[in-house]
């Protein structure tokens, strides 16, 4: 329905080669290393992503492994490195859904565009392996509290399969969560646009071309459900095989789809073709069909709900409500920046806003971007939630990480490892402050 | 005798003037004839105003002759008795192609083709394609069979032709459509001047834009005017020539919808014209402005099709702005009626010519007077052109252009008999054709059969043959001049037909019959029951359809009556003064007159006024957004490296929906600016964003500034490898556009200057690019110019220096913190996002702290958004200056009000709550900066123009509203209506790069 403008650009075909050379002063800093001793966390104000929040709280971790979330003078401190954050807020790590973080660098440099594969089905592609962790982009998103990054592939009409990051580590196997989590597919829209160069505008109609491209994932999926009962298949086939992990449950089919009538579609389709797993991305109109997903236990990935309206003649702030609206009919919601890759460090304040303009609170809204997010993913075992028995993956803030106001990350613990928040824009900010003779 | 005698000296004289044919040689005999005719018994519709009952027409050789009750019909006549039959003079049409060239538009590649700098049309012309001056549809005429039929079927006789192609079009022709002669066809062939703003088959990348286009017709008139004097002696132009003989004559402007009509009109104003305007149909929607252009209009009949809306999902596309023109559009023409704006109606646009008549019925069921409705076909259309004299009434010495009718020209069942063009009968129905309705008995071989029936109309009677008092059949019948012909199968499931043909005679048929089995018999049908009419059920006045009402601006969200300026007392808020009083505590606001009239504790209400407890609230300044290109038709003018000469401000849409939702998110004012295709921009508009008001009630006219840009976008590095024609394609390039424009306008002011003070000799030609230029370097206007890497910062700073022209603001900025010492020494502002980066090789080093270390070094910083989603959460943006480098939160707030206040230097009106500016304010339930704040109301001026309760009402109003239309819509599709399918129409979203973009859409192939 929308092209933001970031995806356009991408979409540019650059014939120019333009050499991209990293021509920083330093590369980013180096990732955290395991932790050594226990340390506890004291006098922080604990929002634990579960909707509960710790006044003057503690936090206990170990090896990597929270040991102990509890009120002041709970936990053992013996032997433990106690850090008093007094005043401050803690928060599990934000993770980030539905991104190009890490394949994509600079849009407008065709060179370092690694998330659009030629061709239409494109299961077998993985962003896994492109998945550059010396991006310059992903310690910014530290900075503002994302610790976790789902990397996307995009285009076609399967786009390949997703894999989760830390976003800290030395390289993709290194900061890899969870493997090939997914696979992405894009529903044809009942509603095609088009592109009117007199004046500029465009025009929404019914999409006659889209029946082409339903017949072709029928037919896929039933070859792929046929394929994942053979046991030793001859001739291997990569894109079928790479589709077996649907039908066992084990990884998600992300369906993008925009349109009331598109999500009932594709989730009717998915349930028939044997899919375990479905997830609905982008949702524009998901606020239609809340009671059908909640139904059918289908959780929403939102596409940015920074954004506009969709129609003339929408409620105003819709898109800010509608996380909520999902939340409050049963629907297990995230929110993200889609593959708007370097604003997702911004991702805290569409939660904070789903609050401020919306009828959730900011711990309810807080769990878009946390506890949700990972259990759409599969993840929420390891993290989403501060809780005994899950990694120490959080991070401290100055203040309510939510909102601008607030959100002034000191300090960040990935699987228990302190990481190095410095990045490229904070090493420029120092620089130019010598220039200035600030301190 | 000598009656007789002037008599004739005057038909010498017609037939000397009508005679066109006089020089060409003639294969065979002679064959003139006097053509003269005079039609009887007529209720003569002379004029709009004046009917004759019961008169003679007399023509003769193509002209009227005499019209009157007491008309002497000379010897040797053909009389024709009309009793109870009109005469109506033929119709006119002002906007037609009508032996016009086909008009090929190649679609051009959207960007995909190599940019065409100059016209492809070789010789001695303009620089422009799209001025076609020379261009003159009376060489262009060659007549058109189908066409001229098609125009004669609905009652047109004459019509104003023009080649629909450019933006000046040439020399329109009069031309009346009989299918003689050309040279006869031909009343005037230079007889108007033509104009629009579409570009046509001009495939010149100049101009892309129709503020472009604006400036392109601008500087063509001045153009002229210097050629007309001294141009002339330097150079041959073809164009200007043919300009400057356009001069004088009636000049029709093509437009398509509201505001362009208004658009042209402006242009009308600066050059002494007064366009006639061809408009969209849309024009109710801005009736008091359209008004105030003291233009004559020319109006479509053109009305959208119902919707299929049975869907509610589906239905959810049309927006209310489509569902109200689709009620509305039929009332358009009673409307502007209603308004007493003068117009002519034109078939152009239509479908298909065949939906005139029904249309124009509809508008007269909606309101339309019968009599402006053939004012506007016939003596107004005929004025406009200058042929009153020729064409559009019934007096003698016009053209014989006339209709018979069968009863009055608009009523339902009206039938035109006959068109007359100069004198010669297009035959449209049978004229008296015999009435033959009634029931006949039917009688084949002369056994009783059963029975014929003939009702409908008596020109298209309706058969029924009925055997055995109960079996309806409908035959096959054909009846031509009192022969009939009929077939049907008594029994559908032999599949066997009788074939009967026959005649009149008497008051029944008789004839022969052949059988199915092939015996051939004789039949008649004789008359049993005469037809009875069946008295018409209304034939008292109807009253007009009824209709929603009009909202302003034309959009769901639009409101039926402007918000008025209100007398408000807000108590007990926090107030962000932006003033050395800073954040006052539990402090009341009293707004008066638009203005704050006064700040304090404890202010006691004067009597009836109206008090708002700001309790636990923030009051502040709304938010002006330094970067915006919202409200907008089009943003780049890309065709050339500067388009100083464009404006911004004529491209301003107060229909766009951002402009309520900025409102909603605490916006007052936005500053209008031109993308950044090329360095020179255009010239910027600031606008207070008055929701429903009009553009130059938005608009702040003091307030001017110019776009500049630098970088990939003005070097269209990202514009693919066909883009590699224009100058410059390096950041060298760049600083040499800046330099030969700048001296250039120099030497421009100077010649200037010097001609001013002796006033001798010819003056300079004046350039409107030039002037915006000169402008600059005079400190008239200020220069906001688009940048991002620091090398092109110091460059343009440079310039400017050794040019001695000052750059008011740089916007993006984003490497401004490298340069701050230098901007701040220069006084030069910065007005950037605050956190952008990473989406092209020039914003790699963008910093989120950029914001807070140019203010650190003492530059005036402003946080805009370039944007129409970001822009209504601006006062998230500038909070992130506190998280990111530490601004004070007094001060981060001034960076979305006071600061950009102060760069566009407004400051003195705008920007701070201070007793005696302008009360342009915003309730937030909590602390702006903070991402949970939101406005509670929007003021500017001390109107509210968004509150959050009404806006919740509006919600539900609009739903009501929107039932009500989508009824009335399944109604008329019930009723076998024509529906179309659902489909809605978004305005883009403008960035600054948008050019980037359309290559992008076109690209994908979308």
């Amino acid at each position: 329905m929308k092209i933001e403008k970031y995806k356009i650009v991408n979409r540019i075909v650059c014939t120019a080669l333009i050499a991209f050379s990293v021509q920083a002063n330093a590369q980013n800093p180096a990732p955290a290393l395991p932790q050594t001793r226990p340390i506890v966390l004291t006098g922080a104000t604990i929002h634990t992503g579960s909707g509960q929040v710790i006044e003057n709280g503690v936090l206990s971790f170990d090896k990597g492994i929270i040991t102990q979330v509890g009120p002041a003078g709970s936990g053992n401190t013996s032997g433990a490195e106690v850090i008093d954050v007094k005043g401050k807020h803690i928060f599990p790590g934000i993770i980030s859904l539905n991104t190009t973080v890490g394949i994509q660098e600079i849009a407008s440099v065709r060179a370092t565009l690694d998330f659009d594969e030629i061709g239409q089905v494109n299961p077998h592609v993985r962003a896994l392996v492109a998945y550059n962790t010396d991006s310059e982009v992903i310690p910014t998103l530290r900075g503002n509290g994302i610790l976790l990054s789902q990397a996307v592939p995009q285009g076609g009409i399967v786009s390949g399969s997703s894999s989760v990051f830390y976003t800290d580590g030395w390289n993709w196997e290194d900061a890899v969560l969870k493997k090939d989590d997914g696979i992405w597919i894009n529903w044809p829209a009942f509603l095609a646009r088009s592109f009117n160069f007199e004046d500029f505008s465009v025009t929404m109609k019914r999409n006659d071309k889209r029946q082409e491209v339903l017949d072709q994932f029928v037919s896929l999926f039933a070859d792929a459900k046929a394929y994942a009962a053979i046991a030793n298949p001859s001739p291997v086939n990569l894109r079928l095989a790479a589709m077996k992990p649907l039908f066992d449950g084990s990884a998600n089919l992300y369906i993008r789809a925009d349109y009331a009538k598109d999500i009932i579609e594709a989730i009717k389709f998915a349930k028939e073709v044997g899919v375990k797993k479905v997830v609905i991305v982008g949702g524009d109109e998901s606020y239609k069909v809340a009671s059908y997903l909640k139904e059918n236990q289908v959780p929403v990935v939102l596409n940015p709900t920074h954004r506009l309206p969709g129609r003339v003649d929408e409620n105003v702030y819709l898109p800010y409500e509608l996380p909520g609206l999902l939340h409050k009919a049963g629907v297990k919601v995230a929110v993200t920046y889609a593959d708007e890759w370097w604003r997702t460090r911004n991702l805290a304040f569409l939660a904070g806003t789903s609050s401020g303009f919306g009828n959730v609170t900011a711990d309810e809204a807080l769990q878009f971007i946390t506890r949700n997010a990972a259990e759409i993913v599969g993840i929420d075992k390891m993290v989403g939630t501060l809780e005994k028995g899950k990694q120490a993956s959080f991070l401290v803030s100055a203040g309510d990480i939510l909102d601008m106001r607030g959100n002034e990350v000191e300090m960040v613990f990935i699987k228990g490892g302190k990481v190095n928040l410095d990045d490229k824009q904070k090493r420029l900010y120092e620089k130019y402050k010598v220039k200035y003779g600030k301190k | 005798m000598l009656k007789r005698l002037s008599t004739l000296v005057a038909v010498l004289t017609v037939s000397v003037l009508c005679k066109a044919q006089e020089t060409f040689p003639k294969n065979g005999a002679y064959d003139e004839r006097t053509g003269r005719y005079a039609f009887t018994n007529a209720n003569i519709v002379v004029d709009p105003k004046t009917t004759i009952q019961n008169g003679t027409l007399l023509i003769e050789n193509g002209m009227i002759r005499e019209v009157g009750k007491q008309v002497k019909i000379p010897a040797g006549t053909v009389v024709m008795d009309l009793k109870g039959k009109y005469i109506y003079p033929s119709l006119i049409d002002l906007d037609s192609d009508y032996g016009m060239p086909e008009v090929k538009t190649e679609r051009r590649g959207g960007g995909r083709q190599a940019p065409q700098l100059e016209s492809n049309k070789k010789g001695a012309f303009g620089w422009n394609q799209a001025i076609q001056p020379e261009t003159e549809a009376g060489q262009l005429f060659a007549p058109n069979t189908k066409q001229a039929e098609d125009l004669r079927k609905i009652g047109f006789g004459t019509v104003l032709s023009h080649s629909h192609d450019g933006i000046v079009r040439g020399s329109g022709a009069l031309l009346t459509l009989t299918d003689e002669s050309p040279n006869k066809a031909m009343l005037n062939g230079k007889a108007s001047s033509h104009f629009s703003f579409s570009k046509g088959t001009s495939g010149q990348t100049y101009p892309s834009s129709v503020m472009g286009v604006v400036a392109l017709l601008r500087q063509n008139y001045y153009d002229a005017e210097w050629y007309g004097k001294s141009g002339k002696s330097e150079e041959k132009n073809l164009s200007l020539d043919a300009f400057n003989q356009l001069k004088g004559l009636p000049s029709f402007f093509e437009t398509g919808d509201k505001y362009s009509l208004l658009r042209a009109d402006k242009i009308g104003d600066e050059f002494g014209v007064q366009y006639i305007i061809r408009g969209g149909g849309d024009e109710y929607q801005r009736l008091d402005e359209i008004k105030a252009t003291k233009a004559t209009l020319i109006l479509p009949l053109q009305f959208p099709e119902a919707y299929d809306v049975a869907d509610p999902w589906d239905a959810d596309l049309i927006s209310m702005t489509q569902l109200k023109h689709w009620e509305l559009a039929p009332k358009n023409t009673s409307e502007v009626a209603k308004a007493a704006i003068p117009f002519a109606l034109t078939t152009a646009g239509l479908k298909t010519k065949n939906d005139f008549w029904k249309n124009i019925r509809t508008a007269i069921d909606y309101g339309l007077s019968k009599e402006k409705a053939l004012e506007a076909l016939t003596t107004l259309p005929a004025s406009l052109i200058k042929a009153e004299g020729q064409v559009g009434s019934l007096k003698a010495g016009l053209l014989a252009n006339f209709l018979i009718t069968s009863t009055d020209l608009f009523s339902k069942d009206n039938i035109i008999y006959e068109n007359w063009i100069q004198g010669k009968k297009f035959v449209l129905a049978p004229l008296n054709t015999a009435d033959l309705r009634g029931t006949y008995s039917l009688s084949i071989n002369n056994q009783s059969t059963g029975k014929l029936q003939i009702t409908g109309s008596a020109e298209k009677p309706e058969y029924k043959v009925v055997l055995q008092d109960t079996l309806k059949i409908t035959p096959k019948a054909v009846l031509t001049n009192e022969l009939l012909t009929i077939t049907y199968q008594p029994d559908k499931k032999r599949q066997e037909n009788i074939r009967l043909t026959g005649w009149k005679s008497g008051t029944g048929f008789t004839g022969e019959g052949v059988m199915p089995n092939g015996t051939v018999v004789p039949w008649t049908a004789t008359l049993s029951e005469p037809f009875k009419a069946v008295a018409s059920k209304d034939t008292a006045a109807k009253k007009p359809v009824e209709t929603g009402s009009i909202v302003y601006p034309f959009v769901g969200f639009g409101n039926e009556t402007l918000p008025k300026a209100e007398t408000v007392l807000i108590k007990n808020a926090t107030v962000w003064t932006n003033e050395k009083e800073g954040i006052l505590q539990n402090t009341d606001v009293l707004i008066q007159n638009g203005k704050i009239a006064k700040i304090g504790k404890s202010l006691s209400a004067p009597s009836g006024v109206k008090t708002v407890d700001g309790t636990g609230k923030h009051l502040t300044n709304g938010i002006i957004d330094e970067h915006s290109h919202i409200a907008l038709f089009t943003i780049n003018e890309g065709g050339q490296t500067s388009s100083a000469e464009v404006r911004m401000s004529d491209v301003i849409n107060p229909d766009d929906i951002n402009i309520y939702r900025q409102l909603a998110g605490g916006v007052t004012t936005s500053h209008l600016l031109h993308g950044s295709a090329n360095s020179i921009g255009g010239q910027s508009a600031l606008i207070k964003l008055k929701w429903g008001a009009n553009q130059s009630e938005m608009l702040v006219p003091q307030v001017k500034t110019i776009k500049f840009a630098l970088g990939e976008n003005v070097k269209q590095s990202n514009w693919g490898d066909i883009t590699r024609v224009r100058f410059p394609q390096t950041r060298m390039g760049v600083e040499q556009v800046f330099y030969d424009h700048f001296i250039r306008a120099k030497e421009y002011a100077q010649s200037w200057k010097t001609y001013n003070a002796k006033k001798t000799g010819a003056a300079p030609r004046r350039d409107l690019e030039l002037d915006a230029l000169a402008e600059i370097l005079a400190s008239e206007r200020f220069i906001t110019c688009h940048s991002y890497v620091q090398s092109e910062i110091n460059m343009l700073m440079s310039v400017a220096d050794s040019l001695k022209f000052n750059i008011n603001t740089f916007t993006h900025i984003l490497e401004g913190y490298k340069l701050a010492d230098k901007m701040s020494k220069r006084k030069i502002g910065g007005s950037t996002f605050a956190d952008w980066w990473a989406y092209k090789m020039e914003v790699k080093e963008a910093i989120p702290y950029n914001a807070a270390l140019m203010y650190h070094e003492g530059v005036t910083v402003a946080i805009n958004s370039d944007d129409a989603e970001m822009a209504r959460r601006l006062n998230q943006e500038a909070a992130k200056t506190v998280t990111y480098g530490g601004v004070p939160e007094e001060e981060a707030w001034k960076m979305v009000t006071l600061n950009p206040a102060k760069l566009l230097h407004v400051d003195d009106k705008l920007g701070s709550v201070k007793t005696g500016k302008d009360a342009d304010l915003v309730l937030w339930n909590a602390n702006p900066l903070s991402v949970y704040a939101r406005p509670e109301f929007t003021m500017i001026e001390g109107t509210v123009y968004f509150d959050r309760k009404k806006d919740e009402e509006k919600q539900k109003t609009m739903a009501v509203e929107r039932e009500r239309l989508i009824q009335k819509m399944l109604s008329d599709k019930a009723e076998g209506r024509p529906t179309q399918r659902a489909q809605g129409t978004q305005p883009r979203m403008w960035h600054c790069e948008d050019i980037v973009g359309v290559h992008a859409e076109h690209a994908e192939g979308k």
